[in-house]
């Protein structure tokens, strides 16, 4: 604040301060370097350090003894600053759960990336799967945790599971243990902690009192608390204003199941077409 | 009305999820793991979207949700058959394999330094045998009455 009017003087180009310009601009640098210690103290710079080095560490390509141990140390420590530079919830339980599921989910994320087998990734994701329907139950979506457990870690992942059978070589594959090569990593690696990094500055410093109003502005037509259960209002909405897409989902569903069934038998020509195309030929 | 204190949380872990999704497709070379980081940013973004459907207690979010459940079954029904045909040709998962299908006067990519696989990562898991061995009774495998 104290810089303003010296910065206004400068820029006007007063010539009677001359000495007062040369104290300002070193007034300015030492409140620079203030800024910047202040940042330096900031725990979000450091949990985006820490974490940007822990998953280089924890990626595949990386070598050394201890990789890996190092990585899930300085994961845990960046999770930790982060949970710490995010605003804290009222209700001290609720904060508890909340951190536990979300820094389980997070840790079964990496580990899903960094694990050499594609079997223990499946696993690990089973694992984000079912923190993150536990995540769901925080909001209201008591319906979403159950369908992501039904459907993502139900259906979805035995069918990962079955096809890593189906089509697993023999071993370990060489091209587990590598990635794209040192830049492309390192790249990856940036551009996950640029997007961390930015959104959550981003999302912390989003204005409350604007939220707050956006959300009085537009109230919903059928809203979440408007009295009925969770399934009813649920069902209310998805067959009233959705029904369309409902049923969109549904052709396209069939669509799919179509499409799969189509491309694995058009790679596996059958052996009574082969014989009925040589019969052909032969009469023919 | 929701609380601004969890909605910003919830973004924050949505984000990171997506962010670690999009990592492990762009680093990963297996075919498999590339579509589970894919379906890792699906939930981050179904994360981010659950939030704000709670804070504005509108059903989009949730609704929106539902439909990325839907497509992603889809997805993964037609992704997998995919990769099942592909590695039938090719007899890999590695998705290094299909760069002959790149643009022409494109350099090829080359593997350099190919890690040595380590002893302690070759030994697989392997199950203690459970349950009694039943004995044998040649004289009950002879007498009985073969249908």
């Amino acid at each position: 604040m104290m810089q303003l009017p010296l910065l206004l003087a400068q820029a006007s180009g007063a010539p009677a301060a001359e000495s007062a310009a040369a104290d300002g601009a070193a007034n300015e640098t030492a409140a620079l370097s203030a800024a910047w210690l202040s940042n330096l103290a900031c725990p979000l710079l450091w949990s985006l350090i820490v974490g940007g080095i822990g998953l280089w560490l924890l990626l595949p390509s990386a070598v050394g003894r201890f990789r890996r141990t190092t990585g899930w140390l300085l994961m845990a420590v960046s999770l930790g600053l982060l949970a710490a530079y995010l605003p804290r919830m009222g209700d001290t339980f609720h904060q508890i759960l909340f951190w536990t599921l979300a820094g389980a989910t997070l840790l079964g994320a990496i580990a899903t990336i960094s694990m050499r087998s594609p079997v223990y990734s499946a696993v690990w994701f089973a694992l984000t799967l079912l923190t993150t329907a536990g995540l769901l139950l925080f909001q209201q979506a008591q319906f979403l945790a159950v369908a992501t457990i039904a459907v993502y870690a139900g259906a979805i992942l035995v069918m990962f599971l079955f096809v890593l059978m189906l089509a697993q070589p023999e071993g370990h594959t060489f091209y587990d243990r590598i990635t794209w090569g040192p830049f492309a990593t390192t790249f990856a690696v940036l551009s996950a902690v640029a997007i961390i990094g930015g959104m959550t500055y981003e999302i912390t410093h989003l204005d409350d009192q604007l939220l707050t109003e956006h959300v009085a502005a537009g109230k919903p037509e059928l809203g979440i608390d408007d009295g009925a259960t969770h399934m009813a209002g649920l069902g209310r909405v998805l067959f009233s204003q959705h029904l369309i897409s409902v049923e969109v989902a549904g052709t396209l569903l069939l669509a799919a199941l179509v499409g799969a069934l189509a491309i694995v038998i058009h790679g596996r020509p059958s052996r009574a077409a082969a014989a009925i195309r040589q019969g052909g030929a032969t009469h023919g | 009305m929701g609380d601004v204190v969890l909605l910003k949380n919830f973004l924050v872990v949505g984000a990171a999820l997506f962010a670690i999704g999009l990592t492990g497709f762009v680093v990963r070379r297996n075919m498999i793991v590339m579509f589970i980081s894919a379906e890792m940013m699906l939930q981050g973004v179904s994360l981010s979207l659950v939030a704000w459907s709670g804070y504005h207690g509108d059903w989009g979010g949730q609704m929106l949700v539902l439909f990325i459940i839907a497509v992603a079954a889809c997805e993964a029904g037609i992704g997998l058959a995919l990769i099942l045909m592909l590695f039938k040709k090719s007899g890999r998962l590695d998705i290094a394999f299909w760069q002959e299908m790149r643009e022409e006067g494109q350099p090829a990519f080359v593997d350099r330094n190919l890690p040595e696989e380590r002893i302690e990562e070759r030994l697989w898991p392997h199950l203690t045998p459970a349950g009694v061995e039943p004995e044998e009774q040649p004289e009950r495998e002879l007498h009985r009455s073969r249908v």
